[in-house]
């Protein structure tokens, strides 16, 4: 299998050339995907995220990406927006669908501490998962306002000023990271390096 | 949460340099290799700003700013000379992962924070403050602690705020590459004044400063620049003397 990772670039505020960068470090092959003939081209799928819900999921359908990333069946990891914008719904600048895969909404945080959470905080894994494998413990970068809630997929959580969120999530050909492996010095180079493996 | 520990390059491309009260500039190396440098340490972020961009008005390097960015696996900021949202456009696509605006948003125009933080996001904008002490007030400097503004640091802070910054990044014009502590008082003020992070720098002398900045302020970072460069301390012993847990990448 040639083993070719796709990165969907939507629009102006997806920061591709990080996470190129990084799965080229991680010992992958990418693709950045600017359109439709392009999925066919690549076994897994990257959805980066820099930006918000409402501006994401407007890029997407502009692009006419929606119904090929719902489609694609292999496995797709979501970073951060990337990772939200698989819920149900968003609540950022007003209520906007999501991709509709995963059963979840997308809410502003609610605890004590500065927003956005910026900075490097450990992951506690709650199932183990083979994206996962080696980094039970480590430290991974975080840069958001929103959190991603859900009951059914958690496959890690984090905690910040004592408020817990959902941190990984796994279910099906989906995963998704609130954290931006990209940005994640060692840890997170390990983590792409697991998803090009799957 | 611990406290994020970010080595700042003050660059003139093609080098970093350490100006002390932003003057009097000193070559202190290449800035890929202290990145670089920097990253192996551990540091949790890397800001990277030219000084000179906005004083001399001239284009911003980009390719500069690529090079930087190649095997850095960390967050990126990156600023000097910003002007539209084409710039920020630009600063993303070589790597950077928040732009730093100061000159700009205060001397032409602050809708630039507004729009950028609809676009790109407000974590992605970081304001970069140059406080200046006057009396018992704060005055926002601009074109690298050069030009008075006028603005009241405290009033900007909360406009910038308001407008959708999603950092903020307090220098003290008098501080600065002193190495004799950090201006507490007004880090600790624009840190109790608004929910967004703020890193400080201008100051760190020794660990002791850096702990005593976090006694009084208690910011979400702090910025490390004369310290690094004269290999007086690294990142890792800053860690372990605030007590972080090291990290350190292979």
């Amino acid at each position: 299998m040639s083993n070719i990772i796709g990165i969907i670039n939507y629009g102006i505020a997806g920061n591709i050339h990080s996470v190129k960068k990084a799965i080229e470090r991680a010992g992958g092959k990418t693709l950045v995907i600017n359109s439709l003939s392009d999925f066919d081209l690549v076994d897994k799928l990257i959805i980066p995220g820099v930006g918000s819900f409402k501006d994401a999921m407007q890029e997407l359908e502009t692009g006419n990406f929606i119904s090929p990333i719902k489609g694609f069946g292999k496995p797709i990891l979501g970073i951060c927006l990337g990772m939200q914008i698989l819920a149900e719904l968003g609540f950022e600048f007003g209520k906007t669908k999501g991709l509709a895969l995963i059963d979840a909404e997308v809410k502003p945080m609610l605890c004590d501490g500065k927003i956005p959470h910026m900075g490097f905080s450990k992951i506690s894994v709650k199932v183990p998962n083979i994206l996962l494998e080696g980094l039970e413990d480590q430290e991974f970068y975080f840069m958001h306002s929103y959190e991603f809630v859900n009951y059914t997929d958690i496959i890690a959580l984090t905690k910040y000023n004592d408020h817990s969120f959902v941190s990984a999530v796994h279910r099906g050909n989906l995963y998704g990271v609130q954290f931006h492996p990209e940005k994640s010095r060692e840890a997170g180079i390990k983590l792409l390096s697991n998803f090009i493996k799957l | 949460m611990t406290i994020r520990v970010i080595a700042k390059l003050d660059v003139k491309p093609p080098y970093v340099v350490k100006p002390v009260h932003f003057e009097g500039l000193r070559k202190m190396g290449d800035p890929s290799a202290m990145a670089k440098k920097y990253y192996d340490q551990g540091a949790d972020e890397l800001f990277y700003i030219d000084i000179v961009s906005s004083l001399f008005q001239r284009e911003i390097l980009f390719h500069e700013i690529d090079k930087v960015a190649n095997n850095l696996f960390i967050p990126f900021a990156a600023g000097g000379g910003v002007k539209n949202i084409d710039d920020f456009s630009k600063m993303f696509h070589m790597g950077a992962d928040k732009v730093i605006i100061n000159t700009y948003a205060i001397q032409e125009n602050p809708d630039i924070i507004d729009k950028a933080a609809k676009i790109f996001g407000s974590q992605a904008v970081v304001v970069n403050i140059e406080a200046k002490r006057w009396k018992t007030k704060w005055e926002c400097y601009t074109d690298c602690g050069r030009i008075q503004s006028q603005k009241d640091v405290i009033d900007w802070v909360r406009e910038v705020e308001q407008r959708g910054a999603g950092e903020i990044l307090l220098q003290s014009v008098d501080t600065d590459g002193r190495c004799r502590g950090f201006d507490n008082e007004l880090a600790s003020k624009v840190v109790d004044l608004v929910s967004i992070p703020v890193v400080v720098s201008s100051g760190a002398g020794s660990l002791k400063d850096i702990k005593i900045l976090i006694e009084a302020a208690n910011p979400s970072g702090v910025a490390i620049a004369s310290l690094l460069h004269y290999d007086r301390t690294t990142i890792q012993e800053i860690k372990k003397y605030l007590n972080n847990d090291v990290v350190v990448s292979q």
